[in-house]
This record gives C-alpha cells, structure tokens and sequence, in this order.
C-alpha cells in the first residue's frame, strides 16, 4: 500500500482496488485537492486488476513464447538456435498435416456459418416450431467437447450404432474414426455438429436488429426466399456474418482440443493433428517446449492472416451493397 | 403477405429431422446409460427395459468422480466471483469514464481477445510454475480468470456503454465518488450481464479439459471434465457405466441450460450485436 502522494487518498470503494493495484484508501471528501485526484486515479484503480492480469498472463506470454522459440530444448536449452525449431517443424510431418487441416478448417468454414444462417433465418420467418428448434439446436453448443466427443465415440464407433444403421441399409461399415481419410471429417463435423449452435443464436439476435419493415416489403413484393436472403438479409447483417466468419474460424483452430483428445488422440496415423494438439504434445508428451512455442507462434500468425483477409474480404464485400 | 404458410411448413419438416438428429445422440446416450452390458450388447437401440439407475453409482464411485466434481464446483465458482468483480469494475471504467489512457487500456484488453490459450500455453505454464502455482486450485483459478477475462470486460464494457451517462454524471453531483457509482448503481444495473457473462464464464471453466490438463497434473486435483477422459479407457468394454459418467457430467449443464437459456443465449449474443 503505498500512498501515491501525501494527500492522496482514495475513496471509499477502494477495497476492490487496493489488492491489486496498491493505491491506499481513502478520503471521505470527493470534493477536496486529494479527493480530486483521488477521484481522477478512480478509473485507473477500476480498470487496474483487469490490465494487469490480461498484460501479465495473456500478452507477456505472447511474446515470452515469440522468444521462446528462438531457444533450443533439452541439452540446449535456453540458448539461441535461431530458425532450428521452425525448421524443424517444417521437416515435421505430423506438422505438416496440422497445417494441411487448417487449410480443410478454412475451406469447410462458408459451411459452418452457412448452416447456421439458414436455419436462423427460417426461424425468424417463424417456421413452424420455431421456438423448439432454436433450444434444440443450441443446446449442444453448452456442452463440452469432453462429453460431445464422449457420446460421438460411441455413435461412431466401428461396432457402433451408425454403422448399424447403415449396414442395414445395406452400406458397408465405415471406421469413421479408424480411417485415416476419414476420421478428420467425422471429428470436423461433430465439432460443427456440436458449435453451430452458437452461430445460430448470434444470427438471431443479428436478426433482431434487422428493420422487420425491409423484410415485410421483400415479402409483399413477392420476392423469393433466396432473394430475399441475398437482397435483403445478407447485406442487413453484414456485421453479423462477419462476427460469425471471425468466430467461427477462431473457435474451429483453438477449440477443437477436447474433441481430437476424447475421440481420435490426433490419430488414425496422426491424421486429425491440429496445431493446438501439436503444441499439447510437444509440450506434455514430448518435453519440448520450445518447439511446442514455435508451433504456437505459427498458429498465431495464421490465425492473424486468415482473421485480417477475412475482415478485409468481408469489408470490400459490404461496401459494394 | 403472399409468402404463404405452406411454404413454412416444407422447411419445418427438414428441420424437424435436423433436430432429431440434434437430439438423438443426447438420448441414445441416456438410454445406454440405463441399459445392462447385455442389453447394449445384443441392440444398441432397444430403449432399456429395466432403468439401471446403478450404473450412475458405479460410475460415480469408481473413478473419483466425487472427488473431480468437487474440485470443478470449487474452481468454477470461484474464478466466475472473479471474473464478475474484476471484470464489471473495468467495464464500468472503460464504459462510463473519460480519463487518459482509457482507449488504449481498451484496446488492450480487446487484443487480448485475440489470443487464444494454445498460443501462450507454454510460457503461461512456465509463469505459473514460476509461481509455484501448478496444481493448485489458485493457479488454476487465475488461469481461467486470464483466460475469460477479456470476454468478460469486453461484454461488461459494451453493456456499460448503453447505460446512458448521465446517470453518473447525476449520482457524482450527490457526492458519490466514482467508487460509490460503481457499487451503488453500476454493479446493481449489470446484474442482467452479469448473470448472462457469469453462466456463460462458468459453463466454459466447467467445460474447460486443455487448461485443466496443464495446470492440475496430479490426479487428486482432475476436474470433471479431465476425470472423464479418464473414464474411456477404464470403461472400454462397459459402455453403460461409461454412458452413466457421461450423463452425470452433463446433467449440471442440462439443468442449466433448461432454466437458464434466455441468458445464456444473451450472453453469446451481446458482444455479436453491440461490439
């Protein structure tokens, strides 16, 4: 608790602060010289427990792994070695296909925010039900990807109920988690399956800000749906889409961790690696941490690119309406 | 109005299946979980004759799943308290008050948004062993409390900045300090975000396996969602019993959700519309 000058005292609420950020307590006269300043350090108090956590363990961190990756493992550890571990990751093939999904993350993603879109739309249209479908759709969404990935197990395993399913159908079996070009897509798709969710409720209040007025003309002017939707809805939630696109992308290469540990351990043949996984085990498994930074420093770099192309697609596109 | 009804009605049937496709997984998981080995192994699909109600003790006593929903309780509730103190006070700040610096403290705290767990995972472990914060309720507490912090002061701020400022401007000519307006009438006004951002902090803490996996390696200290992971490999050959651990790690979540969609759904959505 050290005073930060002699007649300042903070005021009352002071509590909140003081164990943080070590202005003392208080005057009882807001309008005194050193309540006067006391209520002009106020802000800095309130916001000071929040900017110290975010810049001590969120972007110190940032740039403590940057670093980090520049600095040998094991035998040589905390001594420069330059590019090596990027080098080395390059030379990775489990790497490799880390990166190789991304890319499949990135082309599946129109899909992942297009499901969403259609399904809020018909909603606000007021399909029958509607009410039903959105909690339904939602729910998965709240669940983690530890029970989603759990149940999934299960649905689809080799011996498991979707196969016998389709095996009655007369489909052969297919080891949708067994086989390496397969297994990507399942956990991809429940990881859609599971978050779209999300999406979903964010359209919808998107909706909500739509003018109803735009959306009754289109309708007595006749205009179709798919009209409708290009004329009136996309260019109306621009905003939206775009929150959505980011989001989505966002959740797709930083929350998949849970499902690819439950349901695939990055296999068949390290098939469904993902960076976020990679780092897992090159920092747990493997007690490579430095290499795990680098990994970690590429995946933040692609998360940038794709995010700002993305903002700056989505931009240009909204301009031209 | 010429769109007509009947149209509606030929989406409402696609949908309807989606949603059985939806829910489905959920149900057949229950039903597993209530079923003997025999009954899984003979049909998967028969709905369980007799319920198992056993199979949830089985599971629950097994593997300590006593012991890993006790520390996921200890651990969510206390980074969500918080999460909602640190966060409102800063929202409140950053919403409501000119003072130099407040933009770019803003803008800190919204690039901090941006910076998902996988990419500082290994400096953060390095900082928190620094700490001798390792599989410690407090380590793991603060690394969620960093982790859904911006969230969180991101969703106060843009609930803050709707509050009309005059309202402050009011209350400090009666002599509150900024400190009284933050707790006599920002705090009181927040209550709606603050239980919308509360549940949806606490659902990811709970939810949470990658930062509970690094900060808490030793068994006793799993959380839930660890403790179930574990579950798989002991179970392989019971699915049932596998089922009913599944189930109990839901149920919280399922009961939540039941009464508390309305804000949950507020919550995902706030940032979406106002940001």
């Amino acid at each position: 608790m050290s005073p930060v000058g002699s007649s300042v005292r903070a005021a009352q609420g002071a509590r909140a602060g003081e164990a943080v950020d070590g202005r003392g307590p208080a005057p009882k006269s807001p309008r005194g010289r050193g309540g006067r300043l006391a209520e002009r350090l106020a802000p800095y108090v309130l916001v000071a427990p929040a900017v110290l956590i975010i810049v001590v363990l969120r972007l110190w961190p940032l740039g403590l792994g940057v670093n980090f990756s520049f600095t040998g493992d094991c035998e040589h550890n905390g001594t420069p070695v330059g590019l090596d571990n990027y080098a080395e990751l390059i030379d990775d093939p489990l790497f490799r296909t880390a990166l190789r999904n991304v890319g499949l993350l990135v082309l599946l993603l129109p899909v992942a925010v297009a499901i969403p879109g259609l399904l809020a739309t018909f909603i606000h249209l007021r399909v029958p039900g509607h009410p039903f479908f959105r909690s339904v759709y939602f729910f998965p969404a709240v669940l983690s990807p530890v029970i989603v990935g759990a149940i999934f197990n299960l649905l689809l395993a080799f011996d498991g109920p979707l196969n016998a399913v389709l095996g009655r159908s007369g489909a052969g079996p297919v080891d949708w988690l067994g086989d390496p070009d397969v297994a990507i897509f399942a956990v991809v798709g429940v990881h859609i399956w599971a978050t779209s969710g999300m999406a979903l409720v964010v359209f919808l209040a998107g909706f909500a800000t739509l003018d109803p007025a735009l959306l009754d003309a289109a309708r007595v002017d006749g205009a179709s749906l798919a009209r409708m939707i290009w004329h009136v809805i996309i260019p109306g939630l621009s905003r939206t889409i775009q929150f959505v696109v980011v989001t989505t992308m966002i959740g797709m290469l930083t929350s998949m961790f849970g499902l690819l540990y439950v349901m695939t351990s990055g296999g068949p043949e390290g098939s469904t690696y993902l960076p976020e996984y990679y780092i897992w085990v090159q920092q747990g498994q493997m007690s490579r941490p430095a290499l795990a930074s680098a990994a970690s420093t590429v995946l933040f770099l692609v998360m940038l690119v794709v995010g700002l192309l993305q903002v700056g697609l989505l931009r240009r596109a909204g301009r031209e309406d | 109005m010429s769109r007509p009804v009947p149209g509606r009605w030929l989406v409402a049937v696609p949908m309807a299946l989606l949603a059985l496709a939806t829910i489905y997984p959920l149900l057949f998981t229950v039903n597993v979980a209530m079923k003997t080995r025999r009954e899984y192994v003979l049909d998967r699909f028969s709905l369980a004759s007799t319920l198992q109600w056993d199979n949830l003790g089985t599971a629950w006593n097994s593997v300590g799943m006593g012991r890993y929903f006790l520390n996921s309780v200890i651990v969510v509730a206390c980074a969500v308290a918080l999460l909602l103190l640190i966060g409102s006070m800063a929202g409140f700040a950053l919403a409501q008050v000119r003072f130099r610096g407040s933009s770019t403290l803003a803008v800190v705290c919204l690039a901090a948004l941006f910076i998902p767990f996988q990419v500082i995972m290994v400096p953060l472990a390095r900082i928190m062993a620094g700490g001798g914060l390792i599989d410690t309720y407090p380590g793991l507490v603060l690394a969620y409390v960093a982790q859904f912090l911006p969230f969180t002061v991101f969703l106060m701020t843009s609930y803050y900045r709707a509050v009309p400022t005059e309202l402050v401007d009011a209350a400090r000519i009666d002599g509150n300090t900024l400190y009284g307006v933050y707790r006599r009438i920002m705090l009181p006004m927040g209550a709606p975000a603050l239980l919308s951002v509360g549940i949806l902090d606490a659902l990811f803490c709970w939810n949470d396996v990658l930062i509970s996996l690094l900060m808490m390696p030793s068994a006793d200290h799993r959380t839930l969602m660890v403790g179930i992971t574990s579950l798989r490999g002991q179970y392989s050959a019971d699915i049932p019993t596998f089922a009913a651990g599944v189930l109990i790690a839901g149920l919280p979540v399922l009961v939540t959700y039941l009464f508390l969609q309305r804000q949950i759904a507020d919550g995902v959505t706030a940032g979406a519309t106002k940001g």
